[in-house]
C-alpha cells in the first residue's frame, strides 16, 4: 500500500517538474502541442463524420421502404457485375404468384424503367420514368408532398397521369404549383396529378430525379425498350410484413421462379433477390471502409504531431543534460530521469490531445447545425482521444527519455 | 582507531582523447576516517577531480579497488550507485547547481524524491537544513534571488539533506568572493566539528588551510599527504 503511495507520489513528483519545465519555454510547448492539438482534433472529426455517415446511411435505406427485397431478372453472378446477355424474363404474372404464395407478402410492385423527356412551357427535363401500379407508393413508403399519387383506377385505365419528383418539379416549374399542369412526356400529353415527397440523395444518387406513371401507360405509350413479352418488367419491389418473412421470403421468391421457369437443379438461377437488409448491410460496410480511409488519413496529422512531440523532446534532453546529471548525482536512477522526460513528453499529448477533443466537439456541433449532418463524439470516442494521446506521448517521448536515462552522470554533469 | 569511511587502493583511470591515453588518475591508494575533513589540492589537469568523481561515484575507475563504507562500489550496478550517490554521498559542486526556477525548499528536498521519502517529510526536512544553514526566512526564493553565498548554503542544506557519510564539496569557494569563501569554510569546519567527513577539492593554498589533512596531486599520483600543520579557523558570521 504505502509502496503504491510512493509510486503515485513519485509520479505527482514528475508532474510537477512536466509542469515547471513546459512553462519555462512556453511558447515551444505550445506550438509542440499544437501537433498533437490538430492531430487528435482531425482523427476525432473524422470518427464523428463516419459516424454520421453510418446514421444517415441508416437513416436514407429506411426510406427505401423497410421490409422490401427486390426481383431483377439478372442472374446471381457472385462475382463480377452482370453482363448484357444475362437479363431473363420477369413478368407481372410472377408478381401475381410472389403475391399469392410467398408468405408474409404484403403487396407486389412491377416496375417498368424507361428514359424519357419532358416538356412543358419552354422547358424541358430529361429524367427516369418509373411505370408501377399503386402499390409501389406503400411499399416504398413514397408519399406525395402535394396532389396525389396513382390509383388503381389510373392503372386499369391507362391514364396519362404522372407523379413527378422534386428535381424534376424544379427544373420544369420554376414558379407555381406543377399539380394539375400539362406536361409532354416523349410528346405523349400528361397532366400532373403529384408531387413525391422528396427524399434526398444517397451515395450520389438523387431519388427526386423521377417519375412515376401507371405502368399500363408506361407500355403502351412511353416504352422504347423490346420486351420479349406483353408484361414484362424490369423488377418487381416486394413488401413483406415484418423482417422475419423477408429473410425467409428471400429464398421463397428463388424457390418459386425458378420452378415457374423451370430451372432444373445446379443451373444458375436467372433472378437475383436483394432485401433492403442486405443492402443495409452493404451501405454499412461501405461507410465503414469510408470511415476507416478517412480516420487513416487524419492519423498522418496525428503521426506529424508525434513526431513534433519527439523532436522537442530530444532538444529539451539536449538543453538539461546538466540538470540530468545534477538529478544523477543526487540519487535518480535511470528509471527516475526515464519517467520524467516521458511525463513531461504524456503531459504535453494529453493537454493537446483533450483542446483537440473540444474543438472537435465545436466544430461536430457547428457541423450538425450549418450542414444538418449529424457528427456524434460518444463519450468512448473522447475517452480513447485522451488515452490515444497519452499514448502517443509515451511511444514519441520514449526513444528521448530513454536517451535521457543513458547519459552517464559525470558526462552529463560537465555539459555545458 | 575510527572506520575508514573511504579506501582505495591502486586506483586507476584512464581516458582516451583524440586517440591519445591519458593516465588522469595513476595508482593512488589512500584512507579516509570518519570525521576528517580533507583538501585535496593539485594544479588543473593534476588528477584531482577525476579522483573526487570516482570517490562520488559519478564516474568508474578503470582499475584497482574502491571501498566505500567498506562497500566494493565497483561491483555495483548503475541503480545501487545512484543509491550510493543518493544515501552516502552529498556533494557541493562549484556552480551550486541549483535549479532554476525551483525555490530553495524544494531544490533542498530533490535527493529524498529520490530517496523515496513523502512529500510531508521532505518538506519538513528541507526547512530544518535550511534553519541550520541561517535561511530560515528564504525558504521560497528562487535561485535568482539568492546571493551566491546563500546559493551555496542552500545546495550545503542539499547535501546534507539525506543524512550522507562523507560530504564531498569540489571547488565549492571557486565562484565566491573572499569574505563569503571564508563563511563556507568556517561552515565546513562547524559541520566538521559535528562530526561530518568533508572531502573539499581546492586549488587555492589558503582555502586548503581550514582543513585538517592536505593531499596534493601531480599528474594523477599523490605527492603530498599530511596534516595541516597552520591551520585556520575561520568565525561563523
Amino acid at each position: 500500500m504505502t509502496d503504491i503511495l510512493n509510486t503515485l507520489a513519485g509520479w505527482g513528483v514528475n508532474v510537477a517538474i512536466a509542469f515547471t519545465a513546459l512553462r519555462t519555454n512556453l511558447m515551444r510547448s505550445i506550438l509542440t502541442t499544437l501537433g498533437v492539438m490538430i492531430g487528435v482534433f482531425s482523427v476525432i472529426l473524422a470518427v464523428a463524420v463516419g459516424n454520421g455517415a453510418q446514421v444517415s446511411v441508416t437513416q436514407q435505406i429506411a426510406t427505401l421502404g423497410s421490409n422490401m427485397a427486390i426481383v431483377v431478372p439478372e442472374p446471381e453472378r457472385p462475382n463480377g457485375p452482370p453482363r448484357p446477355g444475362d437479363r431473363g424474363r420477369l413478368t407481372e404474372r410472377d408478381g401475381e404468384a410472389i403475391a399469392r404464395q410467398v408468405p408474409g407478402v404484403l403487396a407486389v410492385a412491377p416496375q417498368l424503367r424507361t428514359s424519357v423527356q419532358l416538356v412543358t412551357g419552354g422547358r424541358s427535363a430529361n429524367t427516369q420514368a418509373v411505370g408501377s401500379t399503386e402499390a409501389f407508393a406503400s411499399i416504398s413508403n413514397l408519399g406525395t408532398s402535394d396532389g396525389r399519387f396513382l390509383t388503381k383506377s389510373d392503372i386499369g385505365s391507362a391514364a396519362r397521369v404522372v407523379v413527378i419528383g422534386q428535381t424534376v418539379a424544379d427544373k420544369l416549374f420554376v414558379d407555381g404549383n406543377p399539380v394539375g399542369e400539362k406536361v409532354r412526356i416523349n410528346r405523349v400529353p400528361f397532366t400532373v396529378i403529384g408531387l413525391l415527397e422528396s427524399k434526398g440523395s444517397n451515395l450520389g444518387n438523387d431519388n427526386d430525379d423521377q417519375i412515376v406513371v401507371p405502368i399500363t401507360t408506361l407500355r403502351q405509350r412511353l416504352s422504347t425498350a423490346t420486351t420479349q413479352g406483353p408484361d414484362d418488367v424490369t423488377l418487381l419491389f416486394v413488401g413483406f410484413e415484418d423482417e422475419e418473412t423477408l429473410v425467409a421470403g428471400d429464398r421463397e421468391i428463388k424457390d418459386l421462379l425458378r420452378a415457374r421457369y423451370r430451372v432444373s437443379k445446379g443451373k444458375i438461377t436467372p433472378f437475383t433477390v436483394r432485401t433492403t437488409k442486405e443492402i443495409a448491410e452493404t451501405s454499412g460496410q461501405v461507410t465503414q471502409i469510408f470511415q476507416a480511409v478517412l480516420v487513416a488519413i487524419a492519423s498522418i496529422s496525428l503521426l506529424v504531431g508525434g513526431i513534433g512531440i519527439m523532436n522537442i523532446m530530444l532538444v529539451s534532453v539536449t538543453e538539461r543534460t546538466r540538470e540530468i546529471g545534477l538529478r544523477m548525482a543526487l540519487g535518480a536512477k535511470r528509471s527516475d530521469i526515464r519517467n520524467q522526460f516521458l511525463v513531461e513528453a504524456a503531459v504535453l499529448c494529453i493537454i493537446g490531445g483533450a483542446i483537440g477533443l473540444l474543438l472537435a466537439m465545436v466544430a461536430a456541433a457547428i457541423f450538425q447545425q450549418v450542414a444538418d449532418f449529424p457528427a456524434p463524439i460518444g463519450l468512448d470516442t473522447a475517452l480513447m482521444a485522451i488515452a490515444f494521446s497519452a499514448v502517443i506521448g509515451l511511444v514519441f517521448g520514449g526513444y528521448p527519455a530513454i536517451r535521457a536515462s543513458r547519459l552517464s552522470p559525470i558526462e552529463a554533469l560537465r555539459s555545458e | 582507531m575510527t572506520a575508514p569511511v573511504l579506501e582505495t587502493q591502486d586506483l586507476i583511470k584512464n581516458y582516451v582523447i583524440g586517440g591519445e591515453m591519458v593516465h588522469a588518475v595513476n595508482g593512488v591508494s589512500l584512507r579516509i576516517d570518519q570525521g576528517e575533513f580533507v583538501a585535496i589540492m593539485g594544479a588543473s589537469g593534476s588528477g584531482k577531480s577525476t579522483f573526487m568523481n570516482m570517490i562520488g561515484c559519478l564516474d568508474v575507475p578503470t582499475s584497482g579497488t574502491l571501498k566505500l563504507d567498506g562497500i566494493d562500489t565497483r561491483t555495483l550496478n548503475s541503480d545501487e550507485l545512484a543509491e550510493i550517490r543518493n544515501r552516502k554521498i552529498g556533494f557541493v559542486f562549484q556552480q551550486f547547481n541549483l535549479l532554476a526556477r525551483t525555490s530553495a525548499l524544494d531544490n533542498v528536498a530533490v535527493p529524498l524524491i529520490y530517496a523515496g521519502v513523502r512529500p510531508a517529510e521532505r518538506r519538513e526536512r528541507a526547512r530544518a537544513r535550511l534553519d541550520a544553514m541561517g535561511l530560515g526566512n528564504r525558504l521560497l526564493n528562487t535561485p535568482a534571488k539568492l546571493s551566491g553565498g546563500q546559493q551555496q548554503r542552500v545546495a550545503i542544506a542539499r547535501a546534507l539533506v539525506t543524512n550522507p557519510l562523507i560530504l564531498l564539496a569540489d571547488e565549492p569557494t571557486g565562484a565566491l568572493d573572499t569574505q563569503t569563501s571564508l563563511d563556507i569554510m568556517g561552515i565546513f569546519q562547524k559541520l566538521n566539528d559535528e562530526g561530518i567527513t568533508l572531502v573539499v577539492v581546492t586549488h587555492e593554498p589558503d582555502i586548503a588551510e581550514y582543513a585538517a589533512r592536505r593531499i596534493v596531486f601531480r599528474d594523477g599520483k599523490v605527492i603530498e599527504d599530511a596534516a595541516v600543520t597552520s591551520r585556520r579557523r575561520a568565525e561563523v558570521a
